[in-house]
């Protein structure tokens, strides 16, 4: 019965979708509030999702195995390199990966991106992705209020002119 | 009927067209050994990819997967599947509608919940058993419009070819009409496969 009825949000979705504009694949979902997303990055450094309140954070989780993952990675640098002036925080999460596999795969594919790491995977489960890649756009009270749909072209302008035009708080 | 192989993009392209015009759910059928095994019809194309015991460890391996738990991926049967949804509307992936059948026998699927049981005995750590059920087909899945979806199908190991027989519900309340898939002549694949 969820599933229906999230399958039912999701159909709302397509068709909010259809009428707004939105680029391919990204979708208007419930806005429940943002699972916990506490983790530490490759350099040990502490993040919290709620810090983040009052602005606009893209959430992708990854991981290096997963071929879509690995040939969505570089737009996902492009897109934050062409979003630096904008208040969009884009936050990676590996899952379940060593520092070694991670290190080594973004210093090639992507190396002026970070990642916070879940080494043991059981965050990304919280969130319930549908798959890796995920991603979810959480807006700047700590509502999920789009996902994307496998991994996007987000460096094309469809994409960056969604996400540059997302609403303030 | 129409055969696919790995290295015939063309043969399977030519199906595809040949099974749209038919204008029904299409059938395929594979001879000797053929991989990727591919299905079309007109609402969902569907890939699957026998993985050798070798290619299976090795992949889990290279993610750090201690060697008892390789022994036990070894001594199972690894399908690849991927799907795209390439309907304007939702095509239901439900693993329980899938059957595995060898003549009149039905071969019994390992769920997540075989695998975790077996995780649990082993006692791998928490991170190989992430990764691991991100790499198997979800159990059930509302494809939208456009969705891909991929991941492995497992079955413990048989020498036995057999068919994979499917029910796909559609629509966004499953209103729609049913599609069928059934590929025929799975094997697991050796390590002498290619």
């Amino acid at each position: 019965m969820r599933q229906l009825v999230y399958a039912a949000l999701l159909a709302g979705g397509l068709a909010f979708a259809g009428q707004t504009g939105l680029p391919g694949g990204v979708i208007p979902v419930d806005g429940h509030a943002a699972p916990p997303l506490r983790l530490a990055d490759l350099d040990g450094e502490a993040f919290d999702l709620t810090e983040l309140r009052g602005r606009w954070v893209f959430v992708h989780f990854w991981a290096s195995w997963c071929g879509p993952c690995r040939k969505e990675m570089p737009a996902i640098q492009r897109m934050s390199d062409s979003l630096r002036d904008s208040a969009l925080a884009i936050v990676l999460v590996n899952t379940a990966e060593t520092e070694d596999a991670v290190f080594s795969f973004l210093g090639i594919v992507a190396p002026a991106l970070t990642t916070l790491m879940d080494s043991d995977g059981l965050v990304t489960e919280q969130w319930q992705p549908r798959g890796l890649p995920a991603s979810f756009l959480v807006d700047p009270r700590g509502r999920v209020s789009y996902l994307a749909l496998g991994g996007r072209p987000w460096d094309q302008d469809s994409y960056l002119d969604f996400l540059r035009a997302l609403p303030g708080e | 009927m129409c055969s696919s192989a790995g290295t015939a993009t063309s043969i399977a392209s030519l199906c595809t067209v040949l099974l749209l015009l038919a204008g029904r759910p299409a059938h395929v059928h594979a001879g000797e050994p053929q991989v990727p095994l591919v299905f079309e019809n007109d609402m969902f194309s569907a890939q699957l990819h026998p993985r050798s015991p070798r290619q299976v460890a090795g992949f889990y391996e290279a993610r750090g997967f201690p060697k008892r738990a390789l022994e036990a991926l070894r001594g199972s049967c690894f399908l690849t599947v991927r799907m795209h949804n390439r309907s304007p509307t939702v095509v239901w992936l439900e693993l329980h509608s899938w059957r595995f059948l060898a003549g009149t026998r039905e071969l019994q699927r390992l769920s997540r919940s075989d695998w975790d049981s077996r995780w649990r005995r082993l006692v791998l750590p928490q991170a190989n058993r992430s990764t691991f059920r991100w790499t198997l087909l979800p159990e059930s899945r509302d494809l939208q419009a456009d969705e891909p979806v991929g991941g492995n199908v497992t079955l413990p190991a048989t020498d036995i070819p057999f068919a994979v027989e499917a029910r796909f519900a559609t629509g966004a309340q499953k209103q729609g009409p049913m599609r069928t898939m059934r590929i025929e002549n799975v094997r697991c694949a050796k390590d002498d496969s290619p």
